[in-house]
């Protein structure tokens, strides 16, 4: 590991550090629990970090084989146009994230998922940092028609509800979504970060390995705490269930899959050598992965239900209830967990509002439907106004008043833009500093 | 007819969903079920460098590890230090060099660290691991391990 970090410029670190003031405010929660949670681990570092050595070759698409690209208008037009969109995306996941975390952080029931889930707010708090980085190194003015300063200051007004991507607009519901979260979306960022790491454009693929180490952990904080909660479950302790769990699954697992596009997109993204899958390769290994992930949590279910089981015992045992829905030994199918269908309750991409059970049922009525879903998602998130707007959607949907594409364009439709620091309405996020110019981004190398 | 099954081994990093097979190797070898000391475990080398710690994986399924740790300043050992701390093969997939290819991944990216040497501990009732070891390059160190019991 070979690494740069640097810091942005003073008033882009200061509007950064002004963002989490109000929306991360248990960020100085971390330093003082890092020596107890994470002994020997290099201190958190609010810094973008560069890994050193990536290869000067273009690896996919047209321009395979020549240099790596250092400027955007090195890119051309077009694609220049299309990787800011991609820097944008990243930039609202990661602030997104952290406003979605911060509601139910404080009520997690172990105090280690809790400053896990914090460590992984301040790493994305510095993946957040590193795309701005990549946003105000470089002159992106000849396809973004904004200045840098105008492009951070919308990156840090949006909101749970104005970002980007579905998943990042939706509310989480207790700290079990902290967790699921951690588990299922953060590992499509795993995807889209090991993607990226093949990009044309050097700064963004050198920005990928830093990510990707610490993305490692932020799917660890999601996993491990799912694996003792159902072993706890498994044990009859009624502060955690599976099908609390599930639940979460399936609010999830839908969002995730969007996450990567279209199905029948991505060519873009290849060509131009920003990413090496198409959508649709990408979002079917992730479907695999996340049913890995539910297989071995059964296994673990199981085991501590039927300890005499060896692993490959119980994990048959599972795959054997869930395909007969059977029952074993005072274990059923309802007991473990499912990987619901991949065109269960979407709202983007192919399967867009096409009414599919989670067990892959389909449903000609909306009601019907709806009962469906308030049977297999969280209550709390039932009564959302997210899911208010969904269902009404959908309901303009199959009564012919609005098209698919027009529905899906509708979503999300919570839209609460920001603009302002809640300070003031005046004052905004990045803060000219009049009496200084601004100090030059500085660099330290790092092992 | 005689059919020829080809086997596809792999040598990646760790991750988290790695834990099950992980353990259930441990089970194999020491005969405990122990999923707590490996989950805790298991998260500190993901936090780490994920990439210091490698799975062998045959036709797909996990049946070896090798996990490391990069540190410096331990034991009046001021170089940066490889430790290789975790090693593990499934008695059913012993004896075909997924110890050596674990290694040889494990030390790669421990260099590529900056590391300058590679050490460990062996019991010194495990013949086959110090075997392994010496086959490996590994030499007697001029450090010796000294333990007392409490209580």
């Amino acid at each position: 590991m070979n690494v740069e970090q640097t810091t942005l410029p003073k008033k882009y670190h200061d509007a950064v550090l002004h963002w989490q003031r109000h929306n991360f405010p248990d960020y100085g929660l971390l330093p003082e629990n890092w020596q107890k949670y994470f002994p020997s681990d290099p201190e958190f570092c609010l810094c973008a970090k560069m890994e050193i050595g990536m290869g000067e070759t273009i690896e996919v698409g047209e321009h395979k084989g020549e240099k790596r690209r250092e400027t955007p208008d090195q890119l051309g037009e077009e694609p220049a146009k299309h990787l800011l969109a991609i820097i944008r995306a990243q930039a609202s996941t990661e602030f997104g994230s952290i406003q979605q975390h911060e509601g139910t952080l404080a009520r997690a029931q172990d105090e280690e998922d809790k400053i896990w889930v914090l460590r992984v707010m301040a790493e994305e708090l510095r993946h957040g940092y590193q795309m701005l980085h990549l946003l105000v190194s470089q002159d992106w003015s000849h396809v973004s028609g904004q200045k840098a300063e105008e492009m951070v200051e919308e990156i840090l007004s949006m909101k749970t509800g104005s970002h980007v991507l579905d998943a990042f607009n939706v509310e989480y519901d207790s700290f079990v979504d902290n967790v699921v979260f951690a588990a299922v979306i953060d590992r499509v960022g795993k995807y889209q970060l090991s993607m990226q790491r093949v990009c044309s454009y050097r700064p963004f693929a050198a920005s990928m390995p830093p990510m990707l180490r610490e993305e490692a952990f932020h799917l660890a904080a999601g996993v491990v705490p799912l694996r003792r909660w159902v072993q706890r479950a498994a044990e009859g302790n009624a502060l955690i269930s599976m099908a609390a769990i599930q639940k979460a699954f399936n609010k999830w697992m839908p969002r995730g899959l969007e996450m990567f596009g279209h199905e029948k997109g991505g060519d873009s993204n290849v060509r131009f050598g920003f990413k090496n899958l198409r959508n649709a390769e990408a979002q079917n290994q992730y479907f695999e992965e996340c049913g890995r992930m539910i297989a071995d949590l059964n296994q673990r279910y199981i085991r501590a239900r039927l300890p005499q089981l060896s692993p490959q015992e119980a994990e048959d045992l599972a795959e054997r209830l869930i395909r007969e829905s059977g029952r074993h030994d005072g274990i059923s199918a309802a007991d473990l967990l499912r990987i619901p269908d991949m065109r269960f309750f979407r709202r983007k991409g192919e399967p867009a509002f096409t009414m599919v059970g989670s067990r892959s049922e389909t449903f000609d009525d909306v009601e019907e439907y709806t009962r469906h879903l308030a049977a297999n998602l969280p209550d709390a998130y039932m009564h959302s106004r997210d899911m208010k707007q969904y269902v009404e959607t959908l309901r303009q949907v199959v009564s012919g008043q609005i098209a698919v594409d027009q529905a899906i364009k509708k979503m999300p439709t919570l839209k609460r833009v920001g603009g302002a620091c809640p300070c003031s309405r005046s004052v905004r996020w990045v803060i000219e500093e009049p009496t200084a110019a601004p100090a030059p981004g500085t660099t330290q190398p790092a092992a | 007819m005689v059919s020829a099954i080809v086997e596809q081994i792999a040598i990646r990093p760790l991750t988290e969903l790695d834990i099950s097979r992980v353990v259930a190797i441990d089970e194999r070898l020491s005969g405990v079920y122990r999923p707590e000391v490996w989950e805790r475990r298991i998260v500190y080398y993901l936090r780490r460098d994920p990439d210091s710690c490698q799975v062998a994986e045959v036709n797909g399924k996990v049946v070896g590890f090798m996990f490391a740790d990069v540190r410096g300043g331990e034991f009046g050992l001021e170089e940066t230090t490889g430790w290789i701390e975790r090693f593990g093969v499934d008695p059913d997939y012993q004896g075909r060099s997924l110890g050596r290819k674990l290694f040889d991944a494990v030390v790669l990216h421990l260099k590529q660290s900056g590391a300058t040497t590679v050490r460990t501990l062996v019991d010194q009732k495990d013949r086959d691991l110090a075997t392994f070891l010496r086959a490996v390059g590994f030499q007697d160190a001029p450090l010796t391990a000294l333990e007392m019991r409490l209580g």
